[in-house]
């Protein structure tokens, strides 16, 4: 049984006479544990199709399976809960949030999402900065350390519910090239270490060798998809 | 809950400068309304006091359409002794009169063989005076004795008519009284003392022993042309009024109309309207507060929520519920109205504490070196605090709202 089933998928954007079709007819299976990559021109449908495995977004058309619930049919509150409970979400921009310090970043899903109680939370919360390689900056705000690091610390905020699934909408794009690679790698090793499945895509041709499965997206249809290194 | 008002905040002083301003603003508005209301609140009951103590006492008894034409103070209208007789007894047996005096009130003639002039007398039992009115010899000067401040033979004159006569205290004067038969009588009186006029009516009155007035006046029984009565509790002036007006309403003379009747104080000054005044002028500055925290409060949460859409959408899409977003909002709306108030009410109740230990002297009408020591309105204080804190919940509520009904894909796309 496959942990992500997309059957039919079809997303169409209306904006006001002009409807615009993101994405078409997506049949698509995602196992776990898998580390998978969208790419595609700019335009051919990557967010999308994250922000529907995401909860974030609705298909037009057809269903979307992740963890035995079809999210398609999930209501506000409780898409924010399942975001919660199963999903981990790193981003562009690494959005942490500016007020709370590195540990409270990593923390905030554990506390005001899910309520775990404080004991596990440090052990937790301890243990995935350490992971990431960012445990000696616990106490900086966001905008006292680098890009690398904020989105190391965002990898750790993704994982720290354990989620079966996190998805990563172009993490790498605002960072130079080593650092880059340098987040994939935190991010394979994850996968490796808690068997997480991720999901991300880029335009970084370098960075997809990294990934094991890449799907090619092209007008809102999958192109092609092959192993990594071949 | 903890978490929730450690964020907000941290997100209220993100923005310094902005959330200074601010509460500031709002600070402003609390000290306004807190410093008024002790003000004019001290001003209103210092006024009350001097009115109630020493000259109108707290309720009055007429006959019947006296008040009406008070200004002319008719000679005509008075109680008869068998109408008192009526009365009195009414009054001693009312637990809630501490004391009463009746008095006879008329205007005269006073020269000092040099000079004439127009008086207002009052006729008075002293000790009953005293007792109805007991702050009425403060303003005396000159008086030896507060108890029998006036005997008869003795005139008390009002500060005016020293300067306006050219007369001192040890002079004799002769007042020149006609009766309600157009009969005119004059008596040689001595001034004893002085009194400092004050606003109102009676102000400007001076003082003789009713023995005299009924002589002046050639009356063959004592008349009186008012009661002033003392309650043992000022406050109680509504129940009391209402209780004596129906006791006596019973009391019908021959015509069926009423013998007596009764005012409270405030009917009978003007000073009522401008303690209403006051009052107005509080509550006028509690609109201002009340629509400077409504504008203020929603206009930087607004900001707030515009400028923060993409961590709202952050924060929305790892899974955040609606209403902890909104809660968020509401705490930090919250806070700034709590902080704001908290200051105002340090600063406003120190700005009191301050004016009670440097007491502001000011004059208001004739009357010079009033003291005003302001109370420290508590009612007000936690009136105002409730009503700005919960004034910022009420403007925070739709920007709030807004915030938690983004949906997570459009705000994080929002730069
Ligand atoms: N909210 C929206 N409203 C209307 N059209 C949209 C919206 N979001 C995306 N689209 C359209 O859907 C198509 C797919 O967009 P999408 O953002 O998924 O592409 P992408 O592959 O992520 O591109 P990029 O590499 O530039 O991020 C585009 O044609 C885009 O214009
Ligand atoms: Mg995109």
């Amino acid at each position: 049984m496959s942990l992500i089933k997309m059957e039919n998928v079809t997303k169409i954007y209306h904006t006001g006479e002009i409807s615009v079709t993101a994405l078409q007819n997506i049949n698509l299976e995602i196992d776990k544990g898998s580390f998978i990559s969208f790419i595609g021109p700019s335009g051919s449908g990557k967010t999308t199709l994250l922000n529907l495995i995401g909860c974030l977004d609705k298909p037009t058309e057809g269903d979307i399976i992740v963890n035995d619930v079809k999210i398609n049919l999930l209501d506000r509150k409780n898409g924010a809960k399942f975001r919660g409970d199963s999903l981990g979400f790193v981003f562009q921009n690494f959005n942490l949030v500016p007020v709370l310090t590195v540990y409270e970043n990593v923390e905030y899903p554990l506390l005001m999402v899910k309520n775990v109680p404080v004991s596990e939370r440090r052990t937790r919360v301890l243990d995935l900065l350490e992971k990431v390689n960012m445990l000696d900056q616990k106490n900086k705000y966001p905008n006292q350390i680098s890009g690398g690091q904020k989105q190391r610390v965002a990898v750790a905020r993704a994982l720290v519910t354990n989620p079966s699934v996190v998805l990563a909408d172009e993490p790498t794009a605002n960072l130079d090239h080593k650092t880059a690679l340098k987040v994939i790698d935190i991010m394979r090793q994850m996968k490796k270490e808690l068997g997480t499945t991720f999901i991300f895509s880029t335009h970084d041709p370098k960075i997809v060798g990294n990934a094991e499965i890449v799907y090619t997206l092209e007008d809102g249809k999958i192109v092609n998809n092959k192993k990594g290194g071949e | 809950m903890k978490n929730i008002i450690k964020i907000a905040i941290r997100n209220l002083f993100r923005y310094t400068r902005r959330t200074l301003l601010t509460t500031t603003l709002i600070s402003i508005g609390v000290i306004l309304v807190i410093v008024f209301a002790g003000l004019g609140g001290s001003f209103k009951s210092a006024m009350i006091g001097i009115i109630t103590d020493s000259m109108l006492a707290d309720v009055q008894v007429h006959k019947s359409g006296y008040v009406e034409t008070i200004d002319n103070i008719p000679l005509n209208i008075f109680l008869t002794e068998n109408e008192m007789e009526v009365l009195q007894p009414k009054l001693d047996n009312n637990a809630k009169i501490e004391a009463y005096s009746p008095r006879i009130k008329f205007g005269a003639m006073i020269s000092d063989y040099n000079q004439t002039s127009n008086i207002r007398l009052s006729g008075v039992y002293p000790e009953k005076e005293q007792a109805t009115c007991p702050t009425l010899t403060d303003r005396f000067s000159g008086v030896s004795d507060p108890i029998n401040f006036v005997k008869p033979g003795e005139i008390i004159i009002p500060d005016i008519l020293v300067k306006g006569l050219n007369v001192e205290i040890g002079n004799d004067v002769v007042i020149v009284g006609t009766n309600r038969h157009g009969s005119v009588n004059g008596l040689s009186l001595k001034i004893v003392g002085v009194s400092e006029g004050v606003m109102g009516p009676q102000g400007k009155e001076g003082f003789i022993h009713i023995e005299d007035a009924l002589n002046l006046l050639r009356m063959d029984e004592t008349e009186i042309s008012e009661v002033a009565i003392r309650l043992n509790r000022g406050e109680d002036v509504k129940i009391a009024y209402t209780e004596l007006n129906q006791a006596l309403s019973g009391e019908k003379s021959e015509d069926g109309s009423r013998i007596y009747e009764v005012h409270p104080w405030n009917k009978l000054t003007h000073f009522g309207s401008i303690a209403n005044i006051v009052d107005l002028l509080i509550m006028m500055v509690r609109v201002i507060l009340i629509s400077i925290v409504l504008i203020s409060v929603m206009n930087i949460m607004m900001m707030s929520v515009f400028e923060r859409t993409s961590e709202i959408g952050t924060i929305a899409a790892i899974g955040t519920s609606p209403r902890k977003i909104l809660s968020l909002f509401l705490a930090e709306g919250f806070f700034l109205g709590f902080i704001s108030t908290l200051a105002g009410v340090i600063i406003g109740v120190g700005l009191l504490l301050f004016m009670q230990w440097q007491p502001v002297q000011f004059t208001f009408g004739p009357m010079e070196n009033l003291v005003l020591i302001p109370d420290i309105p508590i009612k007000e204080v936690l009136a105002t605090s409730g009503i700005v804190v919960l004034v910022s919940l009420f403007a925070s509520w739709q920007p709030a709202r807004k915030a938690s009904k983004l949906e997570p894909v459009d705000a994080l796309g929002h730069v």
